[in-house]
């Protein structure tokens, strides 16, 4: 039987008439067309599908929509901030952590969830983060470097510099 | 997406009320905590309960305390990454909190908890496959078929499904307890004896049991403790085999000694030769060899999951020797601090 269900996403709320088996994976891509959300092997095996519920990192693929009730969940189209990039999305983009680009969302999440907990991670903390996230591409190597580059980024971000507001990268201050 | 079979989904808010839902519902509910392992065995047609109970909006069946006296209580909604990072279980008992981080990824430990890793299900590589998969061959005892596609010759009527939870194992080796709560109220038992060594019926939990509690005895403070992983990747996979060791270190000598593999039989594997040849004699390096030969001799693993038969005894042996070697080690400084006192 299908149940009334409140899920806050992304700050908004919905209010959504669900059946119970469906999971939250479901839920974002289907019925609110959130689909950054990767869906790749629905057993936990990949992280692709990982957001945040109540800011930790999940699979979605494996929580059920209802438990999600009166929790609040972040997925990667809430990642930005205005106009501007999340740092951490920034940050992937200049280290070249993106080829095919369907574990990214799931690796920014999980990216992110170290990044609140801990703000400025060694990169050895970052491995361990994203240690339940698979990439067949990169090797992994960039998106480490991403996630350990992505405070420097957010300091960048503030710092105003000359040139018609273009924020210094990492790389170019070299 | 293939969705999951359809279901009744129920949140009670107290122990009693989710014992009742058991009993009303009998076989044909399933509680779910993190859900890590009960959504994909529903994603595969393992289980299609008709209701699911969920314990997460019960008041008190997470946190980790301790009690002077009684010893480390950890409730069975406590999530395995709360165990990881609680300094309290990292103080008393770090071996425990190493054993929880073994788990899985991160995320599936933020979802799974203590009592899903105690309850989880038993695995084999004819067992947890598609719906596609399954309807290609014959069911196995543990789909109700008659014989185990695992076993040797094709033809045990017993299933052999392996039980791989890294936490239990090495609570097993920490002489932990479980409280069991029904309508009829509650019970405690070893851990060990939560086991049944029946794959396709692993846990002796009654018709109506909650499993609410583990208690780490307080004696256990201060022993040695080790659990080691063996698996392909360093994260996600299921133990190839995990060895769990606990012994007493006096003058040197050892005493109380528990050794416990996990991913190699139904139950957490208690190695009973171990602590007979071990009790107090001094763990010099052809004792730890001894041993860790009688781990060997104890696993005797089918062909139900990653590596072949071979390499899983051979790899119970070298896991053995190190969890062995580590303690040897810890006695030797037990002793030099004795010494320098």
């Amino acid at each position: 039987m299908k149940q009334v269900v409140l899920l806050n996403v992304n700050d908004a709320e919905h209010e959504l008439l669900l059946d119970p088996s469906r999971t939250l994976l479901e839920v974002l891509r289907e019925s609110l067309g959130l689909t950054g959300t990767k869906e790749v092997c629905l057993l936990g095996s990949c992280g692709a599908c990982t957001v945040l519920v109540d800011d930790r990192p999940v699979l979605a693929c494996l929580t059920l929509a209802s438990a999600c009730q009166g929790k609040r969940v972040l997925t990667i189209e809430g990642l930005r901030q205005g106009e501007r990039l999340h740092p951490l999305q920034q940050a992937f983009i200049d280290k070249g952590a993106v080829q095919c680009g369907f574990c990214t969302p799931g690796m920014i999440m999980a990216g992110k969830a170290l990044l609140d907990r801990n703000p400025q991670p060694t990169p050895e903390e970052a491995r361990e983060a994203i240690a339940g996230n698979l990439c067949r591409c990169t090797g992994y190597q960039q998106i480490v470097e991403a996630i350990v580059a992505a405070p420097a980024v957010e300091q960048a971000a503030r710092t105003p510099v000359a040139d018609g507001g273009q924020y210094l990268m990492p790389d170019m201050a070299e | 997406m293939q969705p999951l079979p359809k279901f009744e989904y129920r949140e009670p808010e107290s122990v009693a009320e989710a014992a009742r839902l058991l009993a009303e519902f009998g076989s044909r509910a399933k509680l779910i905590g993190g859900g890590t392992d009960l959504v994909p065995s529903m994603r595969q047609g393992l289980f299609a309960p008709a209701c699911v109970i969920s314990l997460q909006r019960i008041a008190g069946l997470r946190g980790i305390a301790w009690e002077e006296g009684a010893g480390l209580r950890i409730g069975a909604l406590t999530t395995l990454r709360e165990v990881e990072a609680s300094t309290e279980a990292r103080a008393r008992f770090p071996f425990l909190a190493a054993a929880a981080r073994e788990v899985g990824s991160p995320q599936l430990r933020e979802m799974g908890t203590v009592g899903g890793n105690l309850c989880l299900d038993t695995r084999c590589r004819y067992y947890n496959q598609s719906e596609d998969w399954q309807d290609c061959v014959e069911a196995c005892v543990k789909r109700g078929g008659e014989f185990c596609k695992a076993s040797p010759n094709g033809r045990a009527r017993k299933c052999f499904a392996v039980f791989s939870a890294d936490l239990a194992t090495a609570l097993v080796a920490a002489g932990a307890r479980v409280t069991l709560q029904s309508a009829g109220g509650a019970r405690t038992i070893d851990l060990a004896d939560y086991y049944t060594g029946d794959g396709a019926s692993p846990h002796a939990a009654k018709p109506g049991e909650v499993l609410t509690e583990v208690l780490v005895p307080g004696r256990m403070q201060g022993v040695f403790g080790t659990y080691l992983k063996y698996r392909v990747r360093q994260a996600i996979d299921y133990p190839i085999a995990g060895v769990a060791l606990t012994l007493r270190a006096r003058d040197g000598r050892v005493h109380d000694a528990r050794m416990i593999v996990g991913g190699v039989a139904s139950r957490p594997l208690v190695v009973k030769a171990v602590p007979e040849l071990l009790e107090g004699r001094v763990l010099d390096e052809p004792l730890v060899e001894s041993a860790a030969r009688l781990a060997r001799k104890a696993a005797t693993p089918l062909a139900n999951t990653a590596g072949d038969r071979a390499h899983r005894r051979q790899m119970v042996y070298e896991f053995a020797r190190r969890a062995l070697a580590q303690a040897a080690a810890h006695a030797a400084v037990a002793t030099g601090e004795k010494g320098a006192r």
